[in-house]
């Protein structure tokens, strides 16, 4: 074991290290690679977020897309420049029509009303098991893109809101990464994490050590919600785009199957689930370019990306069931000792 | 409102609930046995289509045969697809179950777009089944007719089945406690392809009715259905087959006459009163409504 | 097999940031636009899988079959096209990331693409920062070149051109009094249809013309409520506008005419498809109007050459009007790089903004007064014998 101070400085050193290989980077790369990048930390910071509430709660919440849905709208009504809110959205009533906040209050607010919505949501639904919870979270989803498809005065439903300001940059993304990180890090280190993994395991058992479950349960809810809500402002803010199909069920499924192949209750299964499946189809993408050989032109085969990525997909599955990185964690022991850091020692 | 109209919207709901209950009790089936969400479950109801539609347009077989050999066809499928991705997954979680699923599911969507285009096919019956027939003030034509008659007459030969054979009792057994039924010497694998094939079947003839009633099919024509079956089978309580029959039929009532008379301005809203029900649903009916509690090794 | 995983990770993580390294240095001393030498290239982004698929693929065909005529005519001054499509995927971040891959990367002279409003919306304003022009060859939304900038046109008409003239269409010819008007909540296109349709028809017949809107979802399957509903009205429309895209206009007349409703039915062009005729059967044959880009069973030179050249190509017949579109926005584009002597992408936008009466297989193009929705003609079809017929063409 190393002591605490010296991982604590090798963190630091490494969050530095980071942020000036973004710096390069932003100099060096053209917007298409940052836009990647960034799209990576905005992936990792939403499924960080989910592992929380799926993973280590054993909440598995289809309904992460919807959090971001709110978080994203309510972040773009608040951002958008007057001018251009008097001509898209003239219906707004007055007190939202004539507020235009900066774009930290708006994510915040955006992530606060996400977190809200949870809690109703949660209250209600979060004494369901399995995948009777499953379903009830992707009702709210449902739910919650039929409200911003009909709110037309709001939302301009399936028209959508365009002309966002793009605000979302490297050092907007990337920061809130890592405060997405640590926060969900803190919260597994502490009593409230622990309580959350003793309900994943057993719920009876846990609620006979005392454990409130609702209250648990919420609490990781919540502020899964909270991060996806300002992940999606990000989004949002980044595409400069947001229609009620921006989030629909296959946001959710993406997300959780990020989630899933990285390892569901591990943070660095997080990130490392949200890097690969946001960079791979990028990559793949260079199997849909046509062949001309010997003459002979093989046209592009669109969809071939996704076939190929479904098939290493259930190979990776079926490999290793619990994620590539299943639920062992980084740590800095990993380079002295050559052995990761089991959080869970009773996965091995 | 007069009672004709909601007799009319009634019999409408009766003819969508049909499909939804033949496609939930896939799911639920393979959901008893396995604890796996098939979210490809709905793409089998496609590909049973395009084999329907490939067999009707040679203009060869009868119906019934093209209908068989469309089952058929899907039930292979769903055995195949099970042998490959989920057999090998059979003591791996539920959550990676269900990612397979997924992955499956785009696969199969694509491959769809590949092979046969993107673009929608037209899927039409032959002429008779267009025929409107009026009963006090009702209409409905041979289309609504005979998908309510085939599911219905499939679901009886199913419960038959399962209550009354030596495979249905395996299959009730494995449901029951997979571990324990393996002990007892059913092999298990073929219970599973078994329970793969008639889910598959039963989607296949959904897709069939589906697409005869709209007209058209295309390669993503599944997925909504599919989510849906699967709604189904949770309000009625997932594992159960009568469970699924009630859900089906209730979810295709209650979409319809929602539509039906809500006031105008309120019909988009639809989908979210459905979800709202369900969520309520299974607030007071956990397991869902003829859905047994789960027990609990405590 | 951790180590071996380990491994795994860095491997695929380093293939991606050579990768990514690599196509930059190579990319990076090349301007916009002088793509070495003899090529001109240019960027085509379009749905291809998903949802779009069905709209997205002819069109795409249609681009790159002219891009190919192009070609084998000799290029365009001197220099062959080439076109680089990326799929959308039926995803904003995808169709992101894919206008920013074809601009940063790629360094395409302009780009074109898509048939939905949603997609154009969110890919345009990345070509408007790069001075890139885009073209979207099928998305209607009028206001779009507005909200993004002056590097965005559009080759089809606005929404607006289309609804009035199938509003006008059944006010003076069909004698429509009442309508009733069925449109679905989630599309952007059918939205906008439909406000459209309504203002006009108001404006003809008064603001109580509308006996009822209703609504229903893309992907909806059964309509029987809304015709249950719809046969219940106390007093009967004369019209009915059914605001739809293409994978819903077939099954809603099916539907319709199989219970027995035998009302006009007027639309706009997301009644331009095939299925229209296959499904709607006999039932298509009664009345059944929509306003679109172009007939394609007409004599006209243009449209006979294009059909064939299609059919020679692909094997089929051309799927939709959206082929036709991406067919023209490649010559359309062509056409600019011609008269702008140049593969700059602030030349061509310049030479477009001047397109004056451009002979395009969905009728003549024009950018005037410095909008950049075009003014074309809307042709008005009619399902008849089992094909569409043109009944009349009106320039608005």
């Amino acid at each position: 074991m190393m002591n605490l101070q010296k991982k604590k400085l090798y963190t630091l050193l490494a969050l530095v290290a980071l942020f000036v290989i973004l710096f390069i980077c932003n100099m060096l790369l053209s917007p298409y690679h940052m836009r990647i990048i960034n799209l990576v930390g905005i992936n990792i910071a939403l499924v960080v977020s989910l592992n929380l509430t799926n993973g280590f709660c054993g909440v598995f919440s289809l309904g992460h897309a919807g959090f971001m849905a709110v978080g994203a709208y309510v972040a773009a009504i608040l951002s958008l420049p007057l001018v251009k809110k008097a001509i898209i959205l003239p219906e707004l009533p007055k007190w939202l029509g004539s507020v235009e906040l900066s774009f930290l209050p708006s994510l915040i607010i955006g992530g606060l009303v996400a977190a809200i919505c949870a809690l109703i949501i949660g209250y209600p639904v979060l004494r369901l098991r399995g995948h009777y919870l499953a379903v009830a979270t992707l009702g709210f989803l449902v739910v919650i893109q039929v409200v911003i498809t009909q709110l037309q005065d709001f939302t301009r439903g399936a028209r959508g809101i365009n002309g966002l300001t793009q605000y979302t940059n490297t050092w907007w993304v990337w920061i809130f990464t890592c405060i997405t990180i640590y926060v969900v890090w803190r919260i597994i280190n502490s009593a409230y994490g622990r309580g959350m993994m003793a309900i994943r395991e057993d719920d009876l058992a846990a609620e006979a050590m005392g454990v409130n479950l609702t209250k648990y349960r919420l609490l990781a809810f919540c502020v899964g919600a909270f991060f996806a809500g300002i992940g999606g402002a990000l989004w949002a803010h980044l595409i400069t785009v947001v229609t009620p199909l921006s989030f629909s069920y296959d946001r959710t499924f993406s997300l959780v199957v990020m989630s899933v192949i990285g390892g569901m209750s591990s943070i660095t299964g997080g990130v490392v689930g949200a890097s690969l499946m946001t960079l791979v189809p990028e990559l793949l993408r260079n199997l849909e370019v046509g062949i001309t050989v010997g003459g002979i032109s093989i046209p592009p085969l669109y969809g071939i990306s996704q076939i190929v990525l479904s098939v290493v997909l259930i190979i990776v599955i079926i490999v290793r069931p619990k994620g590539i990185v299943g639920s062992r964690e980084f740590s800095w022991n990993l380079f002295k000792k050559k052995k990761w850091n089991t959080m869970n020692q009773m996965e091995n | 409102m007069d009672s004709t109209y909601l007799l009319q919207q009634i019999v409408n709901g009766i003819g969508l609930g049909s499909i939804y209950a033949l496609v939930a009790i896939g799911f639920s089936i393979t959901y008893s046995i396995l604890r796996l969400i098939n979210f490809a479950h709905g793409d089998i109801l496609m590909i049973g289509s395009y084999c329907a539609l490939f067999i009707f347009l040679s203009g060869k077989v009868p119906l019934v045969v093209g209908l068989l050999l469309a089952m058929g066809f899907a039930a292979l499928i769903g055995m195949l697809v099970e042998r490959i991705a989920y057999r090998p997954l059979r003591t791996a979680s539920e959550e990676s179950m269900l990612i397979t699923s997924i992955a499956l599911s785009i696969l199969i969507e694509n491959l769809g777009i590949l092979t046969v285009s993107a673009q929608p096919r037209k899927f039409v019956f032959p002429e008779v089944f267009a025929k409107n027939h009026e009963l006090a003030g009702v209409t409905f034509n041979n289309m609504t007719i005979l998908t309510v008659g085939v599911a219905v007459l499939l679901m009886i030969l199913l419960t038959f089945f399962v209550k009354n054979t030596r495979l249905g009792t395996a299959m009730r057994a494995c449901s029951e406690n997979i571990g324990v039924a393996r002990l007892m010497g059913i092999d298990i694998n073929i219970v599973v392809a078994i329970a793969f094939a008639i889910g598959s079947a039963l989607a296949a003839v959904a897709g069939i009715m589906l697409g005869g009633q709209y007209g058209r099919i295309d390669p993503l024509m599944g997925f909504i259905p599919g989510l849906k079956a699967f709604v189904a089978a949770v309000i009625g309580g997932i594992g159960s087959i009568p469970g699924a029959v009630l859900g089906g039929y209730l979810l295709g009532l209650f979409e319809i006459l929602l539509v039906g008379f809500l006031p105008i301005e309120y019909t988009g809203y639809r989908d979210a009163f459905v979800f709202i029900l369900l969520i309520l649903v299974l607030l007071l009916r956990p397991n869902g409504i003829l859905g047994s509690a789960e027990g609990r090794k405590v | 097999m951790k180590k071996l995983l380990v491994l795994l990770f860095s491997l695929v993580l380093g293939i991606a940031l050579t990768g990514c390294g690599g196509s930059q240095e190579k990319e990076q001393p090349k301007q916009a636009g002088e793509s070495g030498g003899d090529v001109i290239k240019i960027g085509a982004i379009y749905n291809v899988t998903g949802a779009q698929a069905s709209l997205d693929g002819p069109s795409l065909n249609g681009f790159k079959l002219a891009a190919k005529e192009i070609n084998a005519a000799g290029g365009v001054n001197g220099k062959k096209i080439e076109v680089v499509s990326i799929d959308g995927k039926t995803d904003q971040t995808s169709s992101t990331n894919a206008a920013s891959k074809l601009v940063d990367v790629e360094k395409v002279s302009a780009i074109a693409g898509f048939s939905d409003s949603n997609y154009a919306l969110a890919a345009g304003p990345i070509a408007q920062t790069a001075g890139v022009p885009f073209i979207t060859s099928g998305a209607t939304l009028p206001s779009m070149p507005e909200q993004v900038g002056d590097f965005f046109f559009m080759a089809a008409f606005g929404d607006d051109a289309q609804a009035y003239a199938a509003a006008d269409y059944a006010v003076d010819a069909l004698q429509a009094k009442k309508a009733y008007v069925l449109k679905d909540t989630a599309m952007d296109f059918t939205m906008n249809l439909a406000a459209f349709f309504e203002e006009r028809f108001k404006s003809k017949n008064g603001d109580s013309a509308i006996l009822l809107e209703d609504t229903f979802k893309t992907g909806d399957q059964d309509f029987s409520a809304q015709i249950t509903r719809l046969k219940a009205l106390k007093e009967k429309p004369d019209v009915l506008f059914i605001s739809s895209g293409p994978s819903d206009c077939g099954p809603i007349v099916k539907q319709l005419r199989d219970a027995g409703v035998n009302i006009p039915v007027v639309s706009g062009d997301g009644f331009d498809t095939p299925l229209l005729i296959e499904l709607g059967g006999k039932g298509a044959e009664v009345d059944t109007y929509f306003a679109t880009h172009t007939c394609l069973n007409s004599d006209g030179e243009k449209v006979k050459k294009f059909v064939d050249d299609y059919k020679a190509e692909y094997n089929k017949e051309p799927e939709n009007a959206f082929a036709a579109l991406g067919y023209d926005t490649m010559h359309l584009i062509a056409d600019a790089i011609k008269r702008a002597d140049s593969a700059d992408p602030k030349a061509i936008r310049e030479a477009l903004l001047q397109t004056n009466n451009f002979a395009a297989v969905t009728g003549s193009i024009t950018y005037a007064d410095g909008k950049r929705v075009p003014k074309k003609s809307v042709s008005i079809l009619k399902v008849q014998d089992g094909k569409f017929s043109l009944i009349k063409e009106v320039t608005p």
